[in-house]
């Protein structure tokens, strides 16, 4: 829909509601739509985009316009922002050329008619003119007595607010002593230790990120997969927190918290627990046999996955059946796991529950009986390819 | 800021005083007094500030919204022109262009064609096909 004569409650509605944030609230829908889609040069100027809007909608207006499309009055009025912002420039580059700060009246006509070379003016292929009888002056003088001034819409507050910074107060105003010679006392003063020492706890947002990130760790006892590092730091934190809360010590432990800086670790320094993986594969009932994979773990140089493929294979396939007979057991081991199982598993003399659920089965699954298994496969194949191979006609369907 | 500081020139204009253009000069600049431009002073001087300007003197601030005012009324009576062309030369029977479509609306097609000439190169979308009447003429499309 074509947007109507600008209302210009509308668009006071638009000045009033600036503040709630990108003018996205008090627009009217057609408006709200490409502005939100509309990526922001210059953020922050939304108010005087606003205004120059309403502006360029009125000088339309009053030439015959009845009705703007969206995106031509946007842009109008942001080719008149640029228009200002250029004769700015260069008024104030003629008035450095004279060596000035300030603009003059003549910087302004000199501007004028730079902007004035793309359209023309009378006057302008003068080489050497007064510039009182510039061309560009004469036409503004003509529009000024041919057209009616009209008002703009809204009372304007002066813009942009400049709010009144509060500035931390110095050494000086607080009445402190800088703690050293090089600070001089004008200097805003530190600020108090409280604000950054550790009763972060308390609100849960130290100021120093480590030492915060060491405290939670500190009250979540529980984890056992604190790496000895961490172990370290946190009871080094946890002695000195309670000792000193002092604000070197504050420091210091922030420093101390970071596991980088921390010293390294001698040998016998940390009890590393040992890893038991196993547990974790095989029944309770079993766990007496840990101590021995564990020494076999250390001392052989074998891989995990060799070790426990056959365990792990065989809990897939098995520990659906409550009620698996021993001997179908290896029939439903699929035989092509073997990763040299068989070579290394001879040192292994205990069971190790291969079936979780019945007892039965516990003690008749040693490790080495994997192999007399595969053993039996291989016989029992062997059997029922000669069996096959003399009576064809009784084959076993397996 | 001497607003009497006069250029030395030899060549043209020996007939004229130089007080007569500044006196030509200051009128004008008190005429600006009382005329009030359609933009707002204060956004000027937003403007002009952000650039680089720096000039307690209102009346020249004055000056520029007037200029500025003079540039937007020439680029929209040239848009005007161009819509109005538009609307002379569509081919369309009389009794519907009569009555409603007497409305002026600016467009980006006119807005383009009228920057143009004053070295503003500006593109636009020819279309959105997001509903039927897509590419027909904005001015008479029925929403």
């Amino acid at each position: 829909m074509p947007l109507d004569l600008i209302n210009h409650r509308d668009l006071r509605n638009v000045l009033l509601n600036m503040s709630n944030g990108n003018g996205k609230t008090g627009k009217q829908i057609e408006q709200a739509g490409p502005t939100c889609r509309r990526k922001k040069v210059s953020g922050g100027d939304e108010f005087a985009q606003a205004i120059a809007k309403i502006a360029v909608a009125q000088v339309c207006e009053s030439k015959g316009f009845q009705g703007f499309q969206q995106s031509a009055l946007e842009t109008m009025s942001d080719v008149t922002a640029r228009y200002i912002m250029s004769i700015g420039k260069s008024v104030n580059s003629y008035a450095n050329l004279a060596g000035r700060a300030e603009c003059n009246i003549f910087d302004v006509i000199q501007g004028l008619e730079d902007m004035g070379y793309a359209q023309g003016f009378t006057g302008a292929s003068d080489i050497d003119h007064w510039l009182e009888d510039s061309g560009v002056i004469r036409e503004i003088s003509q529009f000024v007595n041919e057209v009616e001034p009209v008002m703009f819409a809204h009372p304007i507050p002066p813009f942009p607010v400049v709010k009144e910074r509060v500035l931390p107060p110095s050494f000086l105003q607080k009445g402190e002593e800088p703690p050293d010679d090089h600070i001089p006392a004008w200097l805003p003063a530190f600020p108090d230790p409280e604000t950054f020492s550790q009763s972060a706890t308390v609100n849960g947002r130290g100021t120093e990120p480590h030492a915060t990130k060491v405290e939670n760790d500190n009250s979540n006892g529980d984890r056992p997969l604190l790496n000895s590092q961490q172990q370290i730091v946190s009871s080094m934190f946890g002695n000195t927190a309670m000792n000193d809360p002092a604000v070197p010590k504050a420091n210091t432990v922030a420093a101390e918290s970071n596991p980088f800086l921390a010293a390294p670790l001698k040998f016998e320094d940390k009890e590393v627990a040992s890893i038991a993986p196993p547990a974790k594969f095989f029944n309770n009932t079993v766990a007496s046999d840990i101590p021995i994979l564990e020494n076999f773990v250390e001392n052989e140089p074998i891989s995990v996955l060799e070790t426990f493929a056959p365990a792990i294979e065989a809990i897939k396939s098995t520990c659906s059946d409550s009620r698996e007979d021993q001997t179908k057991f290896p029939v439903k081991e699929k035989p092509t796991v073997r990763f040299k199982v068989g070579t290394k598993n001879k040192f292994l003399g205990r069971s190790i529950g291969l079936i979780p659920q019945n007892e039965e089965h516990n003690k008749t699954l040693p490790w080495f009986a994997m192999e007399d298994e595969k053993d039996d496969r291989k016989r029992r194949a062997e059997k029922i390819l000669r069996e096959s191979l003399e009576n064809p006609d009784q084959l076993v369907q397996l | 800021m001497n607003q009497n500081q006069q250029p030395q020139q030899t060549s043209s204009s020996e007939g004229r005083s130089s007080a007569d253009d500044d006196s030509a000069l200051s009128d004008f600049l008190s005429s600006l007094t009382d005329y009030t431009p359609t933009i707002p002073d204060e956004l000027v001087q937003h403007y002009l500030a952000k650039s680089g300007f720096q000039c307690p003197d209102v009346r020249l601030t004055r000056l520029v919204a007037v200029a500025t005012q003079k540039f937007v009324a020439e680029v929209a009576g040239d848009a005007l022109q161009h819509c109005k062309a538009r609307q002379a030369s569509i081919p369309k029977d009389k009794r519907d262009r009569q009555q409603k479509d007497r409305r002026l609306v600016l467009t980006m097609e006119d807005l383009s064609k009228a920057l143009r000439e004053y070295g503003v190169n500006l593109r636009h979308q020819e279309y959105f096909a997001d509903n039927p009447s897509t590419g027909m003429d904005p001015a008479t499309r029925d929403e």
